[in-house]
């Protein structure tokens, strides 16, 4: 397993998740770290929120993953489409996988926002590793699972989330 | 971030950002109004919607040409507080933002209308003070929905809009088209008077809001350069065309009293019949009058969605320059959206729609864009006059500086034409903004405007009126000032090492003034102007001041200050230039002995605009600093200062208490724990304070004494207890009093 550590990319979409994530992530003790946030383009009209408000709060995100897990590598990204654009983005920094944490929610409320993490595990072209969020007091665990085509442990997970 | 991140940042094309302008504008101009300003102005209905486009105009070519140079998010507002400085900047941030939700309440109760219309539905629901009609029920219903949808950031909608534009200009297109063929000079209505129509463009001038909220997602736009002037300008010409076009079929097309009509002819519980539907189904069939239906319900319902939009785009650039708290922008972890500033918006659209009516909406819409509009045009005139290096417009106004003063001189003006209630309470909040900037920002946001910066930096040369104007509403954010008014140059050197310290540990700023008393019999301009002896004078002692602050890492301010009372000039000055701490010489060379002092302190209140330090010099020498105390406010400051002067040049600190109880120690170490003194050194004594202090004394260097409650600066005059003290001991002494907090009203107004 070790070589999926080698050199991760991380997608963060908030500073929560950036510190979930990171916990979970720090626990494999990974190689390099690159930590991605995606800024989400309408793509031809106004978007949802300011590009500005969104790069400075990118920047809260990385922080909070450098507090977490030392020094990384971090990149803000631009596109329509999250996972599309994560993949793009492990294509060009040669990521060894993909690291993700679902987010958990409802069903509405992945149906409104996507659900990004099923995405990420049902279109990859690399490895996806779906870590669990460590909850209070048990960051000992180290339930690590390769998701493959199987977008049940995905949703699963997500489910145990919030 | 990349050159090619940022490009893919900037995703708007040119028709994406045109639309934004037309879509805001349209539903209300053509959808809305139409029928009320043929009522009001007759045939010249198109001429008040012609006028409002020039006006507008104007506008959107200063406006254009800030986008350019700026292209930031937060538009109107970010030029304006950028240029004229928060003062100015609160009243644009709050009347860009209210004047959005007013119009997008405006926008809703126009969809009620039309839903109201489409489904035959007139009439109230509910009973009694509960019973709502069904338009403002729709309006609210419609207001909820797409406040949602911005909560939720469904990023659909906004190409939607694209569509809708496209589809709406259309429809327009065949209407006025087919329309004009139809014309005939025998049906137009009686003319309007000048006044009657300056009105009507008044009260239409709603339509005319969109263009500017282009520029609130300027950052997003491709090329700015380019097709951001395009995109504002060209919206202004092409709503002002198809309202111009619409609003002539519409009083030429159809019989004389067709429109007046529709608004007597309401059965009772029906709603009234939309003026540009009728004259379409009439005109051209029922085909043109369900696409005109359907059309303003796309079109109201478009334009509230991209006010509600661009309203948290102003409220994001307010929270990061502090005008508004940033916590507003908080950005929601699952929607990626501010849902804070967008449920506040959101409230307020809905709570507008049950308040107000139609052309209260409308009214107090256009007027606080009005405002806005003025002030942009003079913040073009300020950025061009100042004209910083940074500033490289790409799009340059024409025939300036003619065009922007038309444009703020027009747009102020028609604020006469708006209707008197929305004037008034365009002007409350204007208002409001300015108490807000004063009570709330002022103290928060760092950011000063070109304008301010590069008046008060050429303090010299500028008018008395124009610095102190500029220095007076500057703003002190974050920013610890430390104001240290000289008076002779024996004790400047010392006490620019003690402001200094002071500012350096605190990071903040020195700001040297001097103080130029001169006798009331002179007129302050002809002191001003056989100024050569006392610029002289003034000149080497702020020049030495400037290189004795060399010393310390801090950036220093110096001014020279012309008055006619001495002593207390030092309290206004410390207000006007946002002092947080006076470090102020006293003794027989400095401000004024205690004769002198006496009648100008009894002009002044008992309290102290901000932290006042006395220093009694008798040589600048902290090596050994004896702080008495006995608690109180006061001598929080001596600990801070006490702290300070340990920190910089590592004194000994010696914290004396006197009292004949027990305690004594347990006091004292309680209270340099609490006052980041542990280090100190712990003296009790007994008996007589004043021998106590002097005796203590024989042993420092330095004795920091803070005032009581009393105050410092009555003790000073009447020579009481702490007097004596100054006096007895051979050593510095530093007198410390503490700001007294004043009530809000005396702040505002004192």
């Amino acid at each position: 397993m070790t070589d999926l550590f080698e050199r991760v990319l991380l997608p963060v979409a908030s500073v929560e998740d950036a510190e979930a994530s990171g916990r979970a992530l720090a626990q494999h003790e990974p190689t390099a770290v690159v930590v991605v946030h995606v800024i989400e383009k309408a793509g031809g009209a106004p978007d949802k929120a300011a590009v500005e408000q969104r790069e400075a709060e990118a920047e809260k995100m990385f922080a909070t993953a450098r507090a977490i897990l030392g020094e990384i590598e971090t990149a803000t990204e631009y596109g329509t489409d999250v996972s599309e654009t994560i993949f793009a983005a492990a294509q060009d920094l040669g990521a060894s996988a993909i690291v993700v944490t679902p987010r958990g929610g409802s069903r509405w409320v992945r149906l409104l926002t996507g659900d990004v993490a099923l995405d990420l595990v049902t279109e990859t072209d690399r490895p996806v590793v779906v870590l669990p969020e460590i909850g209070e007091g048990d960051g000992a665990g180290e339930p690590t699972e390769r998701a493959s085509e199987e977008s049940e442990s995905a949703t699963a997970e997500g489910g145990a989330g919030e | 971030v990349s050159g090619d991140d940022t490009e893919l940042a900037k995703d708007l094309g040119p028709l994406a950002a045109l639309t934004i302008g037309v879509g805001t504008m349209i539903g209300a101009g053509i959808f809305v109004l139409p029928g009320d300003a043929v009522l009001r102005a007759g045939s010249f209905a198109a001429v008040a919607f012609v006028l409002g486009g020039v006006i507008a105009m104007f506008t959107a070519l200063s406006a254009s040409e800030l986008g350019t140079a700026m292209p930031r998010s937060g538009g109107a507002y970010y030029y304006v507080n950028h240029a004229l400085g928060p003062l100015f900047g609160s009243v644009a941030g709050w009347a860009n933002w209210l004047g959005l939700a007013f119009a997008s309440a405006f926008y809703m109760v126009g969809f009620g209308r039309y839903i109201s219309r489409i489904f035959d539905v007139g009439g109230s629901v509910g009973v009694g003070p509960l019973s709502l009609n069904v338009v403002t029920l729709a309006a609210l219903v419609g207001g909820t929905f797409f406040v949602l949808i911005n909560y939720i950031g469904a990023k659909e909608t906004g190409k939607l809009q694209n569509v809708i534009v496209v589809v709406l200009v259309g429809i327009l297109a065949v209407f006025t088209l087919l329309g004009t063929l139809r014309a005939d000079p025998a049906n137009l209505p009686d003319t309007a008077t000048v006044s009657e129509t300056l009105g009507t463009t008044g009260f239409i001038f709603v339509s005319y809001l969109g263009f500017v909220q282009i520029t609130s997602v300027a950052e997003e736009i491709q090329d700015p350069g380019k097709n951001l002037p395009r995109a504002v300008i060209g919206s202004v010409v092409l709503v002002t065309v198809i309202y111009a076009l619409t609003l002539i079929v519409m009083s030429a097309a159809v019989p004389q009293g067709f429109i007046a009509d529709l608004v007597t002819e309401v059965a009772p519980g029906e709603t009234q019949p939309i003026a540009v539907v009728e004259v379409g189904r009439q005109l051209q069939g029922a085909l043109m009058g369900g696409a005109l239906l359907f059309g303003g319900l796309l079109a109201t319902a478009s334009s509230a969605n991209a006010s509600i939009l661009a309203s948290s785009r102003i409220n994001f650039a307010m929270g990061r320059d502090n005008i508004v708290t940033p916590a507003l922008n908080e950005i929601h972890p699952r929607f990626g959206t501010p849902y804070r500033a967008i449920a506040i918006t959101g409230g307020l659209i809905l709570l507008f729609i049950l308040a107000g009516d139609i052309a209260l909406l409308s009214g107090a819409a256009a007027g606080l864009h009005l405002i806005i509009y003025g002030l942009l045009n003079i913040a073009l005139i300020a950025m061009r006059y100042v004209d910083p290096e940074e500033y490289q417009p790409d799009f340059t106004v024409p025939l300036y500086p003619l065009l922007p003063i038309l444009g703020a001189i027009l747009s102020f003006a028609l604020l006469a034409y708006v209707e008197p209630d929305p004037r008034l309470l365009s002007f409350g909040v204007a208002g409001a903004a300015v108490l807000w900037y004063l009570a709330y920002a002022r103290s928060r946001t760092e950011k000063q405007g070109i304008l301010g910066e590069y008046i008060l930096s050429r303090s010299d040369e500028m008018p008395g009126a124009a610095v102190s104007a500029a220095a007076s509403v500057q703003p002190d954010g974050g920013d610890y000032r430390v104001m240290v008014p000289l008076a002779n140059p024996e004790s400047e050197h010392d006490l620019v090492r003690l402001a200094g310290s002071i500012a350096e540990q605190r990071n903040g700023t020195l700001v040297a003034t001097h103080i130029v008393t001169v006798p009331d019999q002179t007129a302050l301009e002809g002191a001003a102007e056989r100024a050569d002896d006392i610029d002289a004078t003034s000149r080497a002692l702020l020049d030495s001041a400037v290189e004795h602050a060399a010393e310390f890492d801090v950036p220093v301010e110096t001014h020279t200050i012309l008055s006619h009372r001495g002593y207390e000039e030092i309290f206004t000055a410390a207000d006007t230039h946002a002092a947080d701490l006076v470090v102020m010489g006293w003794g027989p060379d400095s401000h004024g002995s205690p004769g002198r002092v006496e009648s100008a302190y009894d002009d002044v209140t008992g309290d102290v605009p901000c932290d006042f330090l006395v220093f009694r010099d008798r040589g600048f020498d902290p090596s050994r600093v004896l702080v008495p105390t006995a608690g109180g406010p006061d001598s929080a400051l001596s600990a801070t200062i006490a702290s300070t002067l340990a920190a910089e040049y590592g004194s000994e600190v010696t914290l004396l208490h006197v009292t004949d109880d027990e305690d004594g120690e347990a006091f004292l170490g309680e209270w340099a724990a609490d006052h980041d003194l542990a280090d100190a050194e712990f003296r009790v004594e007994r008996g007589d304070v004043e021998t106590a202090i002097e005796r203590a004394a024989a042993d420092a260097t330095m004795v920091v004494l803070g005032a009581t409650e009393e105050g410092l600066l009555s003790r000073l005059v009447r020579g009481t207890l702490v007097m004596d003290v100054v006096d007895d001991i051979d050593c510095s002494v530093l007198l410390a009093e503490q700001k007294r907090d004043r009530s809000l009203l005396q702040r505002l107004f004192g």
